[in-house]
């Protein structure tokens, strides 16, 4: 069949301009409680991928402060003369990378605690410490300083912090499960919150679904035009969710600086350059989620219901 | 050639007529059902030529919908064989489904006009789907919207067309891709019959250049003398009426 000629179609074009229309409804306002949704998901996503980064950090840099290094403790009424000389032992074992004899107010400020900002009496007595750093992979055989150190007449107490690294590795390795099964049942929840907000988004476009189809568009047209929309308002809700996770963890990491990084032995939030990544990374994988749920779900749409 | 000569073909006995080479569309005891219900189709066989026009009619609830459902693909008969354009319709894949589709057009009662787009994108849908260049199809959309009288609407929205003007914007969509069948589901059941005459002049000048036309109408008023008629009463084909004068 033959188009029936206009009048003048030139004519006609030269008088009528029409702008192009996308398909798909610019109404921002129907898509609004879909987009709301992925904003939260992403922000609890990013706080907790953050917060998992963080503990992370943390217990590592707790057990690598530990780790390496040795206290040595000087009974309290020796003189100083016997922390030169423990000093002085000590320099002699291969395995020693550093000694420091710690200043009394040291030892002070680690009674404080207890003991307040009330001030020390100067003949308070107190012990003596060294801190012994070790050369890398050295380890130093306790009892044989200790042995050493009551040969030269020398009362001390070493402590190489193996104690305290177990406890830590055990909490810490508590936490690291703990976060991580928090961080694998919020990803469950935002990616089946994603699927559902996805497909309750498409019912909206149903419409436009069965017109295509009733005019020869192919599913894959459909799938195409539908997906890259519902993911780049993923996209767009992932990056808004994620800065503001960012931005709260910020602010956090700020709190806990200016209140002397005391929060009650959890692990502060300390932010590190790396994590902008994990921030870049959630609205990437949330629009990847969404492309791919609400591709299969409008073909499978159209398969099931629109094509026989 | 006049195309309303060229008369449906129906076997009251369940058999198509054979040596029908130019039919693009043939039904062969055909039955439909939804589910364990009764037969809403019940064996159906006819043959309509290429460049027919048929009117199918019959009483609300008849079948009228299911049979043009059936031959625009978007059902599968619960038996029998539907030949569509020489092909066997049970024999095709989905995938070869919105080619088929694109040689259709179809023009439903709730025109299925999409709202946020004005009448010239939807009339230019079916061209845009089929990927082509908008430089290429803007003369034939703004030319048939004036030839079914829209010229002057083709920026309007459909929630701010009349009925009569939603009809004939939805018809211009079926045809603009010069499709070789144009299938309407009572096109003119929700427009007062002066305007229905008018689309039914409208499909007649359309069958005219070529295409195989089929109109499903309760409303025999608007069938115009010597149209061939295709008549359904409870999911049977109950008569082939052609060149009778329907006052």
């Amino acid at each position: 069949m033959n188009t029936p000629p206009p009048n003048s179609p030139a004519q006609m074009n030269a008088q009528m301009t029409i702008t192009a229309q996308p398909l798909l409804s610019q109404n921002k306002k129907d898509a609004q409680p879909l987009f709301m949704v992925l904003v939260i998901l992403a922000f609890l996503a990013t706080l907790t991928l953050l917060a998992v980064a963080s503990g992370y950090r943390a217990a590592a840099g707790w057990h690598d402060n530990l780790d390496g290094t040795v206290t040595v403790q000087i009974k309290p009424g020796e003189n100083t003369k016997q922390a030169e000389q423990a000093k002085a032992i000590l320099s002699e074992l291969p395995s020693v990378a550093t000694i420091t004899i710690l200043p009394s107010e040291h030892s002070k400020k680690l009674l404080q605690p207890w003991l307040g900002d009330t001030p020390l009496p100067d003949d308070l007595p107190l012990p003596i410490l060294l801190d012994v750093k070790l050369k890398a992979k050295q380890e130093l055989n306790i009892k044989h300083v200790t042995s050493l150190l009551s040969a030269a007449g020398i009362r001390a107490d070493i402590d190489d912090h193996s104690q305290w690294d177990e406890e830590i590795k055990r909490t810490t390795g508590a936490a690291r499960v703990l976060s991580l099964l928090a961080l694998a049942l919020i990803t469950i929840a935002s990616v089946a919150a994603s699927i559902f907000a996805t497909r309750a988004g498409l019912t909206r476009q149903r419409r436009l679904m069965d017109v295509l189809h009733q005019v020869g568009a192919p599913p894959r047209y459909t799938a195409r035009l539908l997906s890259f929309r519902f993911a780049w308002s993923g996209f767009k809700a992932g990056a808004i969710g994620a800065l503001a996770a960012l931005l709260v963890s910020v602010l956090v990491g700020l709190l806990f600086s200016t209140s002397g990084g005391f929060s009650y032995f959890l692990p502060g939030l300390h932010l590190s350059l790396a994590d902008i990544y994990l921030v870049i990374a959630v609205p990437i994988i949330l629009a990847l989620i969404i492309a791919l749920t609400s591709w299969q779900t409008v073909v499978k749409t159209l398969f099931d219901e629109i094509y026989p | 050639m006049n195309h309303q000569n060229a008369r449906p073909d129906i076997n009251n006995s369940h058999h198509i007529r054979s040596g029908n080479a130019t039919a693009n569309i043939q039904f062969d005891r055909v039955g439909f059902r939804y589910d364990r219900d009764g037969e809403i189709l019940s064996d159906v066989s006819f043959s309509l030529p290429q460049g027919s026009m048929t009117f199918v009619t019959g009483p609300s609830g008849a079948g009228k919908s299911t049979l043009l459902k059936l031959i625009y693909l978007h059902m599968r008969p619960s038996r029998g064989l539907i030949t569509l354009f020489g092909q066997d319709t049970s024999q095709i894949e989905r995938a070869s489904i919105p080619a088929l589709k694109r040689r259709m057009g179809i023009v439903l009662q709730d025109f299925r006009l999409i709202e946020h787009l004005n009448v010239f994108e939807n009339v230019a849908l079916p061209l845009r789907v089929a990927g082509q260049k908008r430089a290429n199809y803007q003369d034939d959309v703004l030319g048939l919207l004036k030839w079914v009288g829209l010229g002057a609407r083709a920026h309007a929205l459909p929630p701010t067309l009349s009925g009569g003007e939603k009809q004939r914007a939805a018809i211009a969509r079926a045809v603009i891709a010069k499709p070789e069948i144009l299938i309407a589901d009572e096109p003119t059941g929700n427009v007062d019959d002066d305007i229905g005459h008018r689309l039914i002049r409208l499909f007649a000048e359309l069958n005219r250049l070529g295409t195989t036309t089929i109109i499903a109408t309760h409303n025999i008023a608007l069938i115009p003398d010597g149209a061939n008629i295709l008549s359904i009463k409870n999911g049977h084909i109950s008569g082939h009426i052609s060149g009778v004068e329907i006052s």
